[in-house]
């Protein structure tokens, strides 16, 4: 089955295309946040480089988020028209789990960690285990010193994914059992997405358009206040 | 042969998608509002209505295509607003409807908010003759506009600070009456008295531009004062003083332009008070009022429809790398 995965959770935008051959083709662009403009286009050109038609693609897989709001909605959006269009289901990954698939090999604790903004990261912990990673903690959205102060509490050797890591850099590299995987792995990608979802294309773990469900992790400041006046 | 177009509107509190045949028959008009949701917080949250539009836009857009009883096959062209308006909403509207002209292989068509709030009159009325003055007023904008001709207008005067419903929202907020304000107010003026306070008409014989700051002011201080008052009377002398401002410039371009008729566009324009003057005048002064029913006036996807299908047939088709812009100007050539 061929599967189309759209990937807009961070700085980076990405559109990859594939199935049980690997991914056959994949764009990615992180300048200037142009999600909107660059998405529809990307699709189509990840198309014509594989030599597939979209009416091919018998899935549509997209990053859930964590990440930055307006850009994961964009994706989202997407993501549920083409399905919608398409008439096929929908596999919904979390863009901590692409960050900790892409280095799925290493026997160090993962921690996907990316840029949330307002001083705040995106992370989670994760394990390899046979045949991918298994996440061992629930994602959050922290400061990047109560982060630091919780891998700091562990002597588990870890290695950290992602932008937060990079942007917060100061904060965690005084941790000494913590590496960085680098700026080639700053963002989560369409083809680590493409991977990740064709197993569970394999078992149907599918959802229809309506079903996906996005990981914010963080309130609207809106419902925030309005939920400490009405505590208070 | 009929040509029919799926409209698509997220541009602030509604999620909307139409079918609209040959630019003025609505098959389908579907709007799903926000308002519950934002009533609490007095106004709408732009990141509460984003997520609100990503749930609801697939179910909508596919609700409108049943409703109109047909399939992708029928389309023409899809068409949705670009701007102006909330861009984390926006962009729902805009890459749903750009995902949707490529899996659909049909033409995306960019639209313009407020030129779609003109079409609005062109839907229940296609025969509208030019040129017509049009007064567009909603919680973001207050415009008076010529429109000479499809796609051809000259934007006569606008709001130099709030806009005529962001004034009925405040003025509501102030007297603690809950959101959104204008249909609050519109219903309490029914039972006040318009004359019992003479609040100031800013700018009333001077010009086309608005200013309504200055009478939201106005009310705070007078009902300082004037704690005594009843709220229905501030209410009716408030709108009334809004209604006069807006009708007395609206009727003064239809003279000035010798337009043929005066329609009044957008959400405020729902409001009983303004509707009826507009009513008044057209009679006395021997012109076609046009006055859309309330459903086409505040926002909704069958005037995003109506105007991409004009704009479809004078552009032609927007590229797939169309982003949403915010603060979009209203396309007027003067």
């Amino acid at each position: 089955m061929l599967i189309l995965g759209i990937e807009s959770a961070t700085s980076q935008v990405g559109v990859a295309i594939g199935g049980h051959e690997g991914v056959l083709a994949s764009a990615h662009s992180a300048r200037d946040r142009r999600h909107a403009e660059s998405l529809t286009p990307q699709i189509k050109f990840v198309c014509e480089q594989a030599r597939v038609e979209l009416s091919e693609v018998g899935c549509v897989a997209v990053d859930v988020g964590p990440g930055l709001f307006t850009g994961l909605r964009v994706g989202l959006a997407s993501a549920m028209a083409v399905a919608h269009g398409l008439g096929v289901p929908m596999i919904g990954v979390s863009s901590l789990d692409l960050g900790a698939f892409a280095v799925e090999h290493s026997n160090r604790l993962i921690v996907p960690c990316y840029d949330a903004r307002r001083g705040e990261v995106f992370s989670a912990k994760y394990r390899s285990v046979p045949g991918g990673v298994q996440r061992v903690s629930e994602p959050a959205v922290s400061t990047p010193d109560e982060l630091a102060a919780d891998l700091l509490a562990g002597s588990d050797d870890a290695l950290m994914v992602g932008d937060g890591g990079e942007r917060y850099r100061d904060v965690f590299s005084g941790i000494s059992h913590l590496e960085f995987a680098g700026t080639g792995l700053q963002f989560p990608s369409a083809r680590s997405l493409v991977e990740l979802a064709h197993p569970k294309a394999l078992r149907e773990e599918f959802v229809q358009p309506n079903e996906i469900e996005p990981m914010y992790l963080r309130l609207p400041d809106a419902e925030i206040n309005w939920k400490t006046r009405a505590s208070g | 042969m009929d040509e029919l177009i799926l409209g698509i509107e997220t541009s602030c509190d509604e999620t909307a998608a139409a079918v609209v045949r040959n630019g003025t028959e609505v098959l389908s008009n579907v709007v799903s509002s926000q308002i519950d949701i934002h009533a609490r917080y007095g106004g709408v949250v732009p990141e509460v209505a984003s997520r609100a539009h990503v749930e609801m836009m697939t179910p909508v857009i596919a609700q409108a295509m049943v409703e109109a009883g047909v399939s992708k096959d029928d389309l023409t062209a899809i068409a949705c607003t670009v701007g102006p308006g909330l861009i984390g909403s926006l962009l729902i509207g805009v890459s749903s409807a750009k995902a949707l002209s490529l899996v659909w292989d049909k033409p995306f068509v960019a639209v313009n908010h407020l030129e779609a709030h003109l079409y609005s009159s062109f839907i229940e009325e296609p025969d509208l003759e030019l040129p017509v003055v049009v007064l567009l007023v909603s919680g973001g904008h207050t415009m008076l506009i010529l429109m000479e001709g499809h796609g051809k207008y000259r934007l006569l005067g606008q709001t130099l600070d709030d806009a005529a419903g962001e004034a009925y929202d405040k003025v509501a907020r102030y007297l603690g009456l809950g959101y959104p304000g204008g249909p609050i107010i519109d219903k309490m003026a029914m039972d006040g008295d318009p004359q019992a306070v003479k609040f100031p008409r800013a700018l009333a014989n001077d010009g086309y531009d608005f200013s309504f700051s200055g009478l939201k002011t106005s009310v705070v201080n007078y009902v300082r004062k004037n704690p005594d008052v009843a709220d229905v009377d501030i209410a009716a002398s408030f709108q009334e003083a809004v209604v006069d401002v807006l009708t007395t410039k609206a009727r003064r371009a239809v003279e000035e332009f010798d337009a043929k008729g005066l329609c009044i566009a957008g959400g405020v324009a729902a409001n009983s008070s303004l509707r009826e003057r507009v009513l008044d005048i057209a009679v006395e002064d021997g012109i076609n009022g046009f006055i859309p029913s309330r459903s086409m006036c505040t926002d909704n996807a069958a005037m995003i429809a109506s105007a991409g299908w004009w704009r479809y047939h004078s552009d032609g088709p927007a590229s797939l790398d169309q982003g949403a812009t915010s603060s979009l100007p209203f396309p007027a050539y003067a």
